[in-house]
């Protein structure tokens, strides 16, 4: 045979197998539908090198998984079929032979994800295609992502896949290689690149190109529309590299393949055992052979009744156990990832530098990550589920003994509980291993309250019947396809369908196996409201379970015959005796499947998400001429509200007062309310009649018989239910838990349409047929300055009634609280009026109560007028009683904060200030009018002395939402963000400097330019027209920060105040163009450019210290010389660059050598100075006596007050010439 | 205890369409003792075999063990059945005493202590007790199916099939195994298939020989044997002379002797310049076999019809 000839062979034998064809129906499929199911938002076309890059990298990791059947195949089929003794005694090199065969395997391989872009071609030209996403065919697209992408991945795992299988010369250590290479490259490369932040190693550990997608994020779109991946800079590296790792492991492969027989038993076998070979066992010598008939077997009963089959189905289950307890990957992987993540713990206890307190909430955080998750590495735990499933069921018959065993008189059942109950036995260790995780975790952490009785209702009660349930999916279908490879691939599928269900359109949990509306454990309400709809999901997918167990007991091999005629055959015959079983387990599921359905669809509204944007769309098209309608002001909201946490009800009675402050009269009143949340009793205190009730849409007008004249009022009052009837498809809303609600305004009805429930996005738009509309306003939109309905001030008192052992809290002083019965009552009045944005608490609270007194310091405007005196405020934090950990600092924040903004903004409207705690894992907190709410997450943040106190300048900047957003409302467009949030973060920043000091300034800020290092795209607009979070709580501050140290921090403020001091509620209401002008005001004409560079338009500096030389002059002094190359670019919001010439006032800095624990240190130099465009040399003095010993840094703008994401390159170490 | 096979048929699909008839109306009355079926390659053995071991179903025809129904009763089969594959592989890893024991409770033996006994008394039996703490992977061919000896006898069957037990034995081992055998078969039904005549002639008590899924011809060993005496004649040939003398005789077999031919004919009356022969068990094989192949399957097509007729009165 040559060499040719084996390739041949091998080619046309692997396409007489039925599972080769349908991998490349597959992978045309996934690549059809994928390009069909995609919307891509930011304006790339599907067929951009941007979009083909990320479905190569997607299909390859499919690929990856579940193609290994073909190297499994080629590469042992000779031993596994026994007729290794013939091809290897035929007159072919070892060469050749496993040449050939690799290379038939990689060309299927190669073929295969060829496929792929078929699939791509197929849905990008093929009927009923998007042609409006398409850009013109450009072959480079494909031919660059093939060959740099595709190919080499290919390469590096048939190489690999071959190496094990052929030296293992068993079929599955393929699918091990599979495996083990998406852990290694995959979760391995991740946590380097990501956790450990080794990012050349992570990025060369990287086979499929995830860094280039992870990359790809900091793209703009015209770059991904255009830039083809090449094989330069890192990913040539990585490219050689996985050449590299293939070619060696063929090397190794041709060197350690022995082309000779290999008896089977002395082989050390990789995968099976980690037992050392077994010697052959000699000869009995000294056997006599007439022995034989002297020896008689006592004729001891045998009982075939329920009790021996208990004991068989235990017998199998250990024996099942052990064969993979005994295994290297059985127990062995689990056991070191767990060891890992308890050890590895404070690399991602942390949030934002921050450590985290290991209370067992938290750490479940990381140990109960749901099946549908893939981006986690517990993954391992399905994965691992999938190919010991295969085993266990195949045991058997690899091993040639299944005619032995399937002749015994055990029943099928036995044989099926038996091996799941070895599986069952193995995932619980398993489990138990998750829980070590955590404990080690906590240990590590130094935290030493473990809540067993938490871990083991998380793990053993639901990650363990996440996992079986799972299980027994994959037993089902590996008996069911009762063909190994087969068996696998189906069963990733199934998998696969897992965890993408929601991305292929199946969001209907009853239709996803084994899923649940979801659960999240909280100290606060602990697993309160989710586990009575989880008991009743999982009580129908274990009957499905049962179920699906019992057919594959029916349909279970235990013969030759394994066509589906005689197993529908053999099936038959069993089927009387299962029959009972089978019809209680379809009671079940028809029983638990149509109390599901009664309670998802009947007693709830089912809405997919597309049902949910259909309605909005509805909303629009149906009510959104009313718009601008004329409506009354809400003037005053009085409340009566009673909580009942134990039955998760509340009751609310609602008394609006509304006036007519247009200069028309209105002759109707619009509201809108919560789809499907129909709203009781309405009524008015003038005749009035229902025109419109639209419970679907949630929209409803009523007709008064007398028109509303200018300046007239009326009062309309309302009642609000809220009780959940069963639970929907996702779940059970989780406002009124027993401990730990929060009731916000959105339950209540709002007066007029709600321009904000429309459909935003543009793509959305189109596709459900509405006009288009920008996201929002434009910032030169006048007209929507004049919408002002989210700037307007109500009174407001409430009644709040709670159970006896709760405290409720609404806004507003306490008047008065009182017991009544078992039910507990508080009456709150607000003193200053609020915007309409509250929320209702209760919950077994700790209190810490002070008294905040404003010390006359400093200016002092009060800025509602001079009338208004500062008055003394109570601070309350009411919080969950083992989360006191933040409490002392939030209230030194709070009391910080009021301090500094009341002397910098103006005095603080109300006697008041309150923060509340409810459950749930956030680690932000929210501002309403003189309340902060937050989520436990916050609490479990731990920041440790020194370090940075992230907590305190969450409160400091919430606090600052109370002169920003919450008194000063700006317009509802472009920049508000602005406004709202950079301008609080910027106040906190002032806070933090004067209370923690400068060096915890500088902490912080350093901490943020983290997000630098994110991959991030420089295509945005300005931020005057800022419109995301990264503009609006890191750019702007950033830009607040530098125009402080160019203009000084008094002139910032003064601005700031200067906006406050003009605002009103009425319309117009203030843009950032307001806010422009302010800084345009205090800022001199000499550092306008800056400004207009920070916040006119989106501007980029490239600064970067090429050379920095020190020369002794004669009179002693030293002459620094710089060669630094700077540049300055505007970048559009798609990405284009345009070079800007400069003459920019910009810091040049030299610094002492950094002392120890100091990150920089101080400084010798710093100035600014004028730098131009381009490289130039600039030359400045230093006295003699500052320079010291070390390496002395010296570069430009050292303090990164300009926007460069390259910050390493503005400084270098100091060089001396003599 | 007897077993009934009923006009049993079982025909196999290849690839692209063909079928291939393993078992053409297989009808057998098998009595307790030993019974050797007897045939060459592909006869159809292990398919009979594995239909009388529940591991596959006929097309048609039934078997009866007594009273329970083999085919639709497998689980009533399996209590009471002893099965010794033609090829089968052993868990490498395990000890021979472990895995016995773990097939002993698979087959019934709940109770601890007397399962214990049973599974060294089956050790000792076939000869495996000194090495019952070796792997089985490091076990030779005979010790193997020794093993599997021991796992078929577990539970003392009623009907013990044995699929081409000594097929890559060697001598010494085939003649222990066959001794473990004989001691068998007398209060249960054992059937042996092989295609080795000796295995047969040395064991087996009643006997049937089948090709290409038919039963050729059913006969006790030794009067088959009587029954061919005076008819087996024997001639030593050079090797050229063979086609001249297939011409004139009907040549039941040839065999090589030190470079030279042996050969046998079938003949009724005395053919010249041939030494007649006591006719043993090969003998009766191939005259059986030759007469099949050329005489015109006399015997079966009696056999075929009475069948039919059967079918036609069903």
């Amino acid at each position: 045979m040559t060499f040719g000839e084996i390739f041949r062979f091998e080619i046309s034998y692997q396409f007489r197998h039925v599972s080769t064809w349908l991998l490349f129906a597959f992978f045309f499929l996934f690549g059809f539908i994928i390009l069909r199911l995609v919307t891509l938002t930011d304006g790339t076309y599907l067929n951009a090198p941007g979009t083909i890059t990320f479905f190569t990298v997607f299909g390859s990791a499919i690929w990856v998984v579940i193609g290994g059947v073909i190297v499994g195949d080629t590469a042992t089929r000779d031993v596994q079929t026994r007729m290794h003794p013939l091809t290897y005694t035929a007159p072919v090199s070892k060469f050749g032979y496993l040449g050939a065969r690799f290379l038939a395997a990689l060309a299927l391989n190669s073929l295969l994800l060829l496929t792929l872009y078929a699939g791509f071609l197929g849905s990008l030209y093929g009927p009923g295609a998007k042609t409006q996403f398409v850009s013109p065919f450009r072959p480079d697209t494909y031919l660059a992502n093939f060959a740099f992408l595709a190919l080499p991945t290919s390469m590096a795992t048939t190489a690999i896949q071959f190496m094990v299988a052929a030296l293992s010369g068993r079929a599955i250590a393929s699918y091990i290689a599979s495996i083990s290479i998406i852990l290694f490259s995959q979760f391995g490369g991740t946590t380097v690149r990501f956790a450990l932040e080794w990012k050349t190693l992570g990025g060369l550990m990287d086979l499929l190109g995830t860094s280039i997608i992870a990359e790809m994020e900091g793209w703009t779109p015209i770059e991904k529309n255009t830039r083809l991946v090449l094989l330069e800079g890192p990913w040539l590296w990585n490219r050689l590299t996985w050449l590299g790792i293939a070619v060696s492991a063929l090397v190794y492969t041709y060197f350690r393949f022995q082309m000779s027989h290999q008896a089977s038993s002395s082989r050390r076998s990789l995968f099976r055992s980690r037992q050392a070979a077994v010697s052959s066992a000699a000869q009995p010598t000294h056997t006599r052979i007439e022995y034989t008939s002297l020896i008689n077997v006592p004729d001891v009963p045998r009982y075939f009744s329920r009790q021996t089959q208990l004991h068989q189905v235990l017998a199998i289950a250990g024996q099942s156990f052990w064969s993979i307890a005994k295994s290297w990957t059985g127990l062995t992987l689990v056991a070191v990832l767990a060891l890992g993540t308890g050890l590895l713990a404070t690399e991602y206890m942390e949030w934002l530098g921050v450590p985290l307190l290991a209370r067992t909430q938290e750490v479940l955080n990381v140990l109960t990550p749901p099946l549908s998750s893939y981006k986690t590495h517990w993954i391992i735990i399905p994965l691992l589920i999938i190919f010991y499933a295969g085993e266990l069921i195949w045991r058997e018959r690899e091993a040639g003994l299944h005619e032995l065993s399937d002749t015994t008189p055990t029943p099928e059942w036995v044989l099926f509980i038996g091996k799941f109950g070895g599986l069952t036995l193995i995932i619980t260790i398993w489990v138990a291993f998750l829980m070590l995780a955590g404990i080690i975790n906590q240990l590590v952490m130094g935290y030493y309250q473990f809540e067993l009785d938490v871990y083991v209702k998380a793990l053993f009660g639901i990650q363990l019947t996440n996992y079986l349930l799972f299980a027994l999916l994959i037993f089902v279908l590996h008996v069911l396809v009762n063909q190994k490879y087969i068996g696998h691939v189906v069963a990733f599928g199934a998998y696969g369908f897992l965890l993408f269900a929601s991305m292929l359109g199946v969001e209907y949990k009853l239709l996803i196996y084994g899923s649940d509306p979801g659960w999240s454990y909280s100290d606060m309400s602990g697993f309160d409201p989710y586990s009575k709809p989880w008991l009743w999901f999982k009580l129908y997918w274990v009957s499905w379970a049962v179920l699906l167990a019992i057919l594959a007991i029916l349909f279970w091999v235990r013969s030759k015959e394994g066509g589906p005629t005689a197993r529908f055959q053999r099936a038959k015959h069993r089927y009387s005796r299962h029959k009972m079983a089978l019809f209680v387990a379809l009671a079940f599921v028809v029983g638990t499947g149509g109390l599901l359905f009664y309670n998802t669809n009947v007693l709830n509204v089912y809405l997919t998400k597309s049902d949910r944007m259909a309605l909005r769309a509805d909303y629009e098209r149906r009510y959104g001429r009313y718009e601008h309608a004329a409506r009354p002001v809400l003037t005053h909201t009085k409340l009566q509200v009673e909580i009942y946490p134990e039955e998760q009800a509340a009751d609310i009675r609602g008394t609006f007062s509304l006036i007519n402050r247009s200069n028309k009269a209105i002759d109707s009143i619009h509201l809108s309310t919560i789809p499907f949340n129909p709203l009781e009793a309405i009524s008015f205190n003038r005749p009035a009649s229902s025109v419109v009730a639209d419970d679907k849409l949630g929209y409803h007008i009523y007709s008064l018989k007398k028109p509303l004249a200018p300046g007239d009022s009326v009062q309309m009052r309302f009642v609000v239910h809220i009780k959940p009837t069963g639970f929907s498809n996702e779940g059970i809303d989780a406002s009124i838990v027993a401990n730990g609600s929060h009731i916000t305004s959105d339950w209540m009805p709002v007066i007029g349409y709600q321009a904000n429930r429309q459909i935003r996005s543009v793509q959305d738009r189109l596709a459900y047929g509405l006009p288009p509309r920008a996201e929002r306003p434009s910032l030169y939109d006048v007209a929507a300055r004049n919408e002002n309905q989210h700037a307007e001030l109500m009174g407001f008192d409430a009644l709040v009634g709670t159970s006896k052992s709760q405290i409720a809290v609404a806004p507003g002083a306490l008047q008065r609280t009182w017991t009544k019965g078992d039910r507990r009552y508080f009456q709150y009045a607000t003193n200053a009026p609020i915007l309409n944005e509250y929320a209702f608490f209760s919950a077994k609270y700790a209190v810490q109560e002070r008294q905040w007194v404003h010390r006359l310091t400093g200016y002092q405007y009060a800025f509602q007028g001079p009338e208004r005196v500062v008055k003394p405020v109570i601070i309350q934090i009411f919080y969950h009683p083992s989360h006191a950990g933040n409490v002392a600092r939030m209230m030194k924040s709070a009391q910080a904060s009021l301090a500094y903004y009341t002397q910098e903004f103006g005095a603080y409207p109300y006697t008041h200030f309150r923060v509340l705690e409810r459950p749930g894992h956030g680690r932000g907190m929210h501002a309403e009018p003189m309340t902060i709410d937050y989520q436990e997450g916050y609490s479990l943040m731990n920041p440790q002395p020194g370090g940075l106190d992230l907590p305190y300048h969450i409160m400091a900047h919430e606090v600052a939402h109370q002169w920003w957003g919450l008194y000063l409302a700006p317009a509802a467009v472009e920049g508000a963000g602005l406004l709202v949030e950079s301008l609080a973060t910027y106040s906190a920043m002032q806070v933090v400097e004067e209370t923690l000091g400068r060096e915890h300034l500088l902490r912080y800020l350093s901490q943020m330019r983290q997000e630098y290092k994110v991959p991030r795209s420089r295509a945005a607009p300005p931020l005057l027209r800022s419109n995301n979070s990264f503009l609006n709580y890191r750019k702007g501050p950033f830009a607040l920060y530098a125009l402080r140290n160019y203009i000084g921090k008094k002139r910032v403020n003064d601005a700031l105040r200067q906006l406050l001091r003009t605002y009103t509620p009425a319309h117009p209401l203030p843009t950032t163009l307001d806010f422009y002008r302010e800084l345009q005001a205090v800022t001199p004409d000499s550092l306008h450019y800056l400004l207009h560079d920070l916040f006119a338009t989106n501007t980029f500096w490239d600064l970067k210290t090429e050379q920095a030389t020190a020369k002794q002059t004669k009179t002693g002094a030293w002459q620094v010389t710089l060669t630094v190359d700077a540049r300055k670019m505007r970048v559009d919001s798609m990405g284009r660059e345009t070079n800007v010439p400069m003459n920019d006032w910009i810091e040049i800095g030299v610094f002492a050598p950094a002392k120890n624990g100091q990150k920089t240190g101080l400084p010798i130099y710093l100035q600014k100075k004028r730098i131009r465009f381009g490289k130039q040399r600039i030359t400045v003095m230093v006295p003699d006596k500052l320079i010291q010993v070390g390496p002395i840094q010296a570069g430009i703008d050292p303090n990164h007050l300009l926007i460069d994401y390259e910050m390493n390159d503005n400084m270098k170490a100091l060089t001396f010439e003599r | 205890m007897e077993l009934q096979i009923r006009n049993v048929s079982k025909t196999y699909t290849k690839g692209r369409g063909g079928e291939v008839q393993a078992l053409k109306n297989v009808t057998l009355t098998i009595p307790n003792g030993m019974y050797g079926l007897l045939g060459p390659n592909g006869a159809g053995k292990s398919t009979l075999m594995r239909i009388l071991a529940t591991l596959q179903e006929p097309d048609e025809g039934s078997v009866h063990l007594g009273n329970i129904d083999v085919v639709n009763q497998p689980e009533q089969v399996r209590q009471t059945l002893g099965y010794l594959p033609q090829e089968f592989g052993v868990y490498p890893k395990a000890r021979a005493e472990e895995l016995l024991d773990h097939f002993a409770i698979l087959k019934g033996f709940s109770q601890r202590k007397s399962r214990r006994e049973v599974v060294g008394a089956l050790l000792q039996k076939v000869n495996l007790w000194d090495v019952r703490h070796q792997k089985l992977g490091g076990y030779s061919g005979g010790m193997r199916q020794r093993f599997g000896v021991a796992v078929a006898l577990l539970g003392n069957p009623k009907l013990l099939i044995v699929d081409e037990p000594t097929a890559g034995l060697d001598p010494a081992e085939r003649v222990r195994f066959l001794n473990l055998l004989s001691e068998l078969g007398e209060n249960s039904v054992v059937i042996l298939s092989t295609h080795i005549v000796e295995d047969v002639s040395e064991l087996c008590t009643r006997m049937a020989i089948i090709n290409k899924g038919e039963i050729l011809h059913e006969a006790e060993p030794l009067e088959a044997m009587n029954a061919l005496h005076g008819r087996i004649w024997q001639k030593v040939i050079a090797k050229n002379e063979l086609a001249q003398l297939e011409r004139e005789h009907t040549i039941i077999s040839t065999k090589l002797l030190g470079g030279r031919t042996v050969v046998h004919v079938y003949s009724e009356e005395t053919p010249a310049m041939f030494d007649p022969v006591q006719p043993d068990l090969e003998d009766v094989y191939f005259s059986v076999m030759a007469d099949h192949m050329m005489a015109g399957r006399v015997a079966d097509s009696q056999g075929g019809q009475q069948n039919d007729q059967q079918a036609n009165e069903a």
